[in-house]
């Protein structure tokens, strides 16, 4: 059953992982999570293959935590948040290229997610952003990736300040590497990448992600799992109890 | 001539520290009792009666800042160290508060004036303001900004702003990262600040402070090595001939 709610398909040396749990607008559960570990463990092994395509399966690319999920347990909160921390830290490792293709909204780890891939595509009506501290939540576990992908100054004022992005304020950001007008046109814009990508020396992009991520590893993962650690922390204060049951509420109301 | 407001965050019980530089005749220029006023001003938002949720640093009249007030410096060789050891301090302090700090700076944030936007979270211009470090040519070093400066823009832009004595525009200054919002018009900078400090003073404050104290872990800020290192770069210079002649000769240029 857990395998399902992510999957994993290769056609010839490209690979895409899609979140499936489109009911949820593929919120990260602690199932999804450990099913998309299991993907990447995968694809760790899988010599062949240059690029890895992450996408959502229905409407959103990911929606996040699944919140909701674990406010009543005051065990899950870092459970998950460990989860994910070791997810983001596993998809950097990866040896191929990989490519988040943002077909719909990603927030908070969601966005997390295409923070830590190497390219991102979306469309300009795409929603993407880290509203957590407009919500009690402290985006701990995304921000050492979003000082690496955009810069400190960047990365302070958008965890800062909340909200979300379009899809045309990302590309500005840096958030992501190539932005479409409309969802129907994502497809073939993330297909032309791919094809660039597919005919690329395995051996040569290896050899160039690793090096590339052994720039930066400087205490890199140690600091992630610091991160899960304060992020539990936050999330287990009133004030974040108070901010999300209010958010709960007036979504349900 | 450093003064503070406190304004409400909306219709909240939230508010917002407004610190005012307020020498606009001088164009704001710092002497170190401003410096250290404006530090110690940011300091009492932390609790008690001048506690506020979100800090908004500006300057009165066209410019928010010019930088040092030089004539200070002509009479007594002990002002630039005062000067430059008390702007080192006071922006660890504004980069440390637990609440977000907004910087409105209009019309010109010049060598310590825009040293200063290093204590900001987020730094808010006008698109023809002029901006940057032009110390250089004075015999003056400007590497006491570095640490902050670099956590704004990248290594490219750094060497450019501190090496080359040229100002930028608020529009530049966008592109590269020293300033996050540029508006048109001068006046419409400090009303922007205040509307994003009063957006942020309404987040819950126990995840916002713990969110900017992580980001200070992660990028540096907190670490006292990196910026004493970096003052002590402009401190090893203040009081050689270089400095002394050509502040000299500014002044014989002025008279």
């Amino acid at each position: 059953m857990t395998a399902e709610l992510a999957t994993l398909t290769h056609d010839g040396a490209v690979a895409t992982l899609a979140l499936n749990r489109p009911e949820s607008r593929n919120a990260l559960s602690l199932d999804l999570i450990e099913a998309l570990r299991a993907r990447v463990r995968e694809l760790s092994a899988a010599k062949e293959t240059t690029v890895c395509v992450m996408t959502g399966e229905g409407k959103a690319f990911c929606a996040g935590m699944d919140l909701r999920a674990v406010i009543d347990d005051p065990e899950a909160p870092g459970q998950l948040l460990r989860a994910i921390a070791e997810l983001t830290i596993e998809l950097r490792a990866l040896p191929m290229v990989t490519l988040a293709k943002v077909n719909g909204a990603a927030i908070g780890g969601g966005c997390g997610l295409v923070c830590v891939c190497d390219l991102a595509m979306t469309h300009a009506d795409a929603k993407l952003g880290y509203p957590e501290v407009s919500m009690g939540v402290c985006p701990a576990v995304v921000a050492p990736w979003l000082v690496r992908k955009i810069g400190a100054g960047p990365a302070r004022r958008m965890l800062l300040m909340g909200g979300v992005l379009s899809g045309r304020e990302a590309l500005d950001e840096g958030l992501v590497s190539g932005v479409v007008e409309s969802r129907n046109e994502l497809d073939a814009a993330t297909g032309e990448v791919v094809e660039r990508l597919r005919n690329a020396g395995p051996n040569a992009i290896r050899a160039t992600k690793n090096w590339v991520n052994e720039m930066e590893s400087g205490g890199l993962a140690a600091q992630v799992r610091r991160g899960a650690m304060i992020s539990t922390e936050v999330i287990s204060h009133p004030d974040a109890r108070d901010a999300l049951k209010r958010v709960f509420e007036g979504r349900s109301g | 001539m450093i003064r503070v407001e406190h304004i409400p965050a909306g219709d909240s019980s939230k508010r917002i520290a407004l610190i005012v530089i307020d020498r606009p005749e001088k164009r704001n220029a710092l002497t170190p009792d401003m410096v250290g006023n404006i530090e110690s001003s940011a300091q009492l938002v932390r609790s008690g009666e001048g506690c506020a949720d979100a800090v908004v640093l500006t300057g009165e009249g066209s410019s928010f800042c010019s930088g040092f007030d030089l004539s200070l410096c002509r009479d007594d060789e002990r002002m630039m160290a005062a000067l430059l050891s008390r702007l080192s301090s006071a922006i660890r302090t504004l980069r440390r508060l637990p609440a977000p700090v907004i910087i409105a700076a209009q019309g010109a944030a010049i060598a310590g004036g825009c040293a200063l936007l290093g204590g900001a979270d987020v730094v808010v211009t006008d698109r023809h303001a002029k901006l940057g470090y032009p110390v250089v040519r004075l015999g003056v070093s400007p590497a006491v900004t570095s640490p902050a400066l670099l956590n704004a823009v990248s290594g490219g832009s750094l060497r450019k702003l501190l090496l080359d004595p040229g100002l930028i525009d608020g529009g530049e200054a966008h592109r590269i990262g020293l300033a996050h919002e540029v508006v048109e018009a001068p006046e419409d900078v400090r009303p922007r600040a205040i509307e994003i400090a009063t957006a942020l003073a309404r987040f819950p404050a126990h995840g916002m402070h713990a969110t900017k104290r992580w980001l200070n872990e992660i990028d540096g800020s907190d670490r006292d090595d990196v910026f004493d290192g970096a003052l002590n770069a402009s401190l090893a210079i203040v009081g050689g001939d270089e400095e002394r002649s050509r502040l000299a000769a500014l002044w014989e240029k002025k008279e």
